[in-house]
């Protein structure tokens, strides 16, 4: 123990209080979770009678059965999901790190307009009915799957993280001095700079690959057919068709008996998040260093 | 220094985006959104229909149209299967095909505006709930007048003059109704079996419904009664889902009265009378008040959410919101499958009490052409088809006989269903509720007893003023020039009308006075006048008076 040292009364103050406040806030994290388990276990008419538990009140797997009957939906859904994730991340960071690159070299003598160029969309947009027709009438992607990962290769954020990361690790003498041992654009910039730009390209590596996983707002625009879905679309849509149904059962005679149960929507939440939870924790280290190091280094 | 405000800028910018990426829209109408994205007026494709005489003409079929048929909700699995079947006839009767596409009901309201503003759809299923009558008096549609005599008279005859006069707007027909008459009528769902086990009186007013509760209270205390929250009652009529049950003593022209607390009679529906003003309101305010003391509802009941599966589960003995005779039929199966064989449930519409009882209205479910359409004449000739011809109606709706569905004494049976599968078409399983046709609908097993309830409302219906003529729905209101009011209106509403409704209030009587007067704060008397002289120019263009 020779490398204690003593801790003052005002810092074990300190320290106690945030344990105490970090152990509420991970409970009021983790709650949440237990219950949709927990419900996934219970049988519905429990759940509807006697409200939600935390640990399963009348034990049943009815809810995973009837998911697994026919889980081809959920198991083309998760092939979408990754192939969305997979292409977007890759194609979107060689983009942004291109770009990024670009505009941080100070003999680029446009890189200002050129920047000024990509900030101005993040503040100003054409709204979503310009941005839908551009994509279904004038680029004709309405159904395709291109529609659904192209749109979100580049963001205006993620190019200024990319710019500022580059701009802080890579100092010009290094590319100088590569230059003047005659190193071309290219070989500087995938033998140069790409191996330290490790953090950059994990943060936003991440940012990309989670922006694209949790994604279902350009299934719900442009897809036509329910086999190119993104994951989460299916589950929200799988939810909104039971709430926009039983609404519109007011004014329409229509069937709303077999409609997915409390049950079943809690097992479909779990068995759609469990793999991601499972992910999540191990790359979680590399976020939250990769964006400190991003953002304060600019 | 600057680093540090660029990296708070971006965490700022962050924020931001997680926020905008929250917030939901599904609330807007597909016109509020149309409007609010600056699009005022939907953009009218250059061609039109060449000007043609107006007789029939047989349509030159050489050239293949291929067309897109939009409509709501999810696809049935079997999309393309069937869709080969209907094209493959489709094909040798008109010479076009045709592609389903789905809203989803996920932003329907948003999608549905997208694709009337990107002109990408050919037909597309229309309804009073999306917007109808505002999209078709912007320019979303093609007019239909003169294209139903040339091209399409057996469907002009099949529909009938009265259900297309229905759906003008501005004077001019923008789409094609389905042919089924059928009854929405709101009513109370109670529980029969409850009721004859302790000898109670059918709920059919509101002495006896209060009377029907109170015995089963008295018998069963432990037994929840009803199930009345906000949900049902979210527009400008009622605050709480109770109010609903004063429908039985009223012979309004809608159920709940007209918007802004003004009502009509059915039979003097240009009549518009004051409702929240008069001394009705404060005693059916004192019943509400005694019903709540009873302990009728839970006293939580304006925070609650509305859980539709308590009947079902027996956590209540009675709904009276947002009730029609489907949700009877569905409410007798759920007993059914959920084991409670004893149960019985029954159900009595207002309208059976007040003698005001009508069918859907014609835009309810129908179906129109949108403008920009690549041949309409086509389209309303393969709308034609559909509608009225009895294999492709059959086969639209129902999907492929021998494979998705059988016909057994006339009675519909999904053999999925049958086999405990999962069904692969279901029973109208495109969502073409504006293809039903009244003459050929093949009823489900649980359709005979609709139907019976369907028969006797018609019945009543027929012995109104206006018989079976719903005259409510067809109309709708332009908010513009009073919004900011009726957006105040709608918050004083929840929050004084609401407590009011569901009697959570100390003093009725000075609960009625700060309600009134927070209305009179919010502008209510602007609204009331613009609501008004709308209302009755609508009654006096279609003749309600």
């Amino acid at each position: 123990m020779q490398n204690k040292i003593k801790q003052s009364a005002a810092n074990k103050t300190l320290s106690a209080f945030a344990y105490v406040l970090l152990t509420i806030g991970s409970i009021i994290c983790v709650l949440p979770f237990i219950v949709i388990v927990s419900g996934s276990f219970t049988d519905n008419a429990t759940i509807i009678t006697k409200g939600y538990s935390l640990l399963p009140k009348n034990f049943t797997t009815a809810a995973y059965q009837t998911i697994f009957r026919s889980p081809k939906d959920i198991i083309q859904a998760y092939k979408m999901n990754f192939y969305y994730t997979g292409i977007g991340t890759f194609l979107g960071l060689m983009m942004i790190t291109l770009t990024g690159y670009v505009i941080s070299r100070k003999e680029f003598k446009y890189r200002n307009t050129v920047s000024f160029l990509i900030y101005f969309t993040s503040i100003f947009g054409g709204g979503m009915i310009p941005w839908y027709l551009m994509y279904a009438n004038v680029l004709n992607l309405k159904g395709h799957t291109l529609a659904i990962w192209f749109p979100a290769l580049m963001s205006p954020f993620l190019v200024i993280l990319m710019r500022t990361f580059i701009v802080g690790a890579v100092p010009d003498a290094i590319t100088e001095s590569a230059k003047i041992d005659g190193a071309g654009h290219f070989t500087i910039f995938f033998k140069i700079v790409l191996p330290v730009l490790k953090p950059g390209l994990a943060t936003v590596g991440l940012f990309l690959a989670l922006g694209y996983w949790n994604d279902w707002y350009r299934s719900s625009m442009f897809s036509t057919n329910s086999s190119t879905w993104q994951l989460q679309f299916y589950l929200y849509d799988l939810l909104n068709a039971t709430t926009a149904m039983k609404q519109m059962a007011s004014n329409v005679s229509m069937k709303t008996a077999d409609l997915p149960t409390e049950s079943v929507k809690l097992a479909m939440a779990v068995v759609a998040t469990g793999p991601v939870l499972l992910f999540y924790p191990f790359v979680q280290r590399y976020f939250v260093s990769g964006i400190t190091v991003g953002a304060v280094k600019g | 220094m600057k680093k540090k405000v660029l990296s708070m800028f971006l965490a700022a910018s962050m924020v931001a985006t997680l926020l905008s990426g929250c917030g939901s829209n599904t609330a807007k109408t597909a016109a509020d959104q149309l409007e609010a994205e600056g699009v005022g007026e939907i953009p009218v494709a250059e061609e039109q229909a060449p000007e043609e005489t107006k007789e029939a003409t047989t349509l030159d079929l050489s050239k293949q149209v291929d067309l897109v048929f939009y409509v709501m909700g999810d696809a049935p699995k079997d999309e393309e299967k069937v869709e080969a079947a209907i094209n493959e006839k489709l094909l040798e009767k008109c010479n076009a095909t045709i592609d389903m596409q789905f809203s989803t009901w996920t932003e329907f309201q948003q999608k549905y505006a997208n694709e009337i503003t990107a002109q990408s759809a050919d037909l597309i299923y229309i309804a009073n709930w999306l917007n109808y009558g505002q999209l078709a008096s912007s320019g979303a549609f093609v007019e239909l007048d003169d294209l139903l005599d040339t091209v399409a008279p057996t469907l002009k005859e099949t529909v009938g003059e009265n259900a297309l006069n229905m759906c003008r707007v501005d004077g001019k027909i923008y789409a094609v109704p389905n042919t089924w008459a059928e009854y929405v009528s709101a009513g109370v769902k109670y529980r029969e079996d409850l009721r004859e086990k302790y000898n109670l009186p059918v709920p059919n007013s509101l002495e006896n419904l209060e009377a029907y509760l109170m015995g089963i209270k008295e018998n069963d205390p432990s037994q929840g009664l009803l199930t009345a929250t906000t949900e049902e009652s979210q527009g400008f009529q009622t605050g709480f889902d109770a109010a609903w049950a004063l429908n039985f003593k009223y012979n309004w022209v809608t159920q709940n009265g007209l918007y802004y607390g003004l009502a009509a009679n059915y039979d003097t529906p240009s009549d518009v009378y004051d409702y929240w003003y008069s001394d009705d309101f404060v005693d059916d305010m004192k019943m509400l008040k005694r019903w709540a003391d009873a302990g009728f509802w839970s006293k939580s009941a304006l925070s609650d959410t509305n859980n539709s599966e308590s009947y079902a589960n027996g956590l209540c003995v009675a709904e009276v919101a947002g009730q029609n005779p489907n949700k009877q039929i569905t409410a007798i199966m759920e007993f059914k499958n959920g084991g409670h064989d004893d149960w019985k449930s029954a159900y009595v519409a207002y309208g059976e009490t007040n003698g005001v009882i009508y069918p859907g209205h014609a835009t309810q479910n129908g179906t129109a052409i949108v403008n920009g359409c690549k041949d309409p004449e086509r389209a309303l000739l393969v709308l034609e088809t559909l509608l009225c011809d009895d294999e492709m109606n059959a086969l639209i709706q129902y999907g492929i006989k021998g494979e998705h569905y059988d016909v057994v004494d006339g009675i519909y049976h999904n053999l999925a269903d049958e086999a405990g599968e999962s069904s692969t078409f279901p029973y109208e399983g495109f969502n073409t509720w504006n293809l039903r046709n009244g003459e050929t609908k093949l009823p489900q097993a649980t359709d005979v007893e609709l139907q019976k309830m369907f028969d006797a409302y018609e019945k009543l219906g027929a012995k109104t003023k206006f018989p079976n003529v719903n005259i409510f729905d067809g109309f709708s209101e332009n908010f513009e020039s009073y919004s900011a009011e009726r957006a105040a209106v709608s918050n004083v509403m929840s929050q004084y009308l609401a407590p009011l409704e569901a009697g959570l209030v100390t003093d009725v009587d000075a609960a009625v006075e700060e309600f009134r007067s927070k209305m009179k704060e919010a502008g209510i008397d602007k609204c009331r006048e613009e609501y008004t002289k709308q209302w009755k120019a609508y009654c006096d263009e279609y003749g309600y008076n």
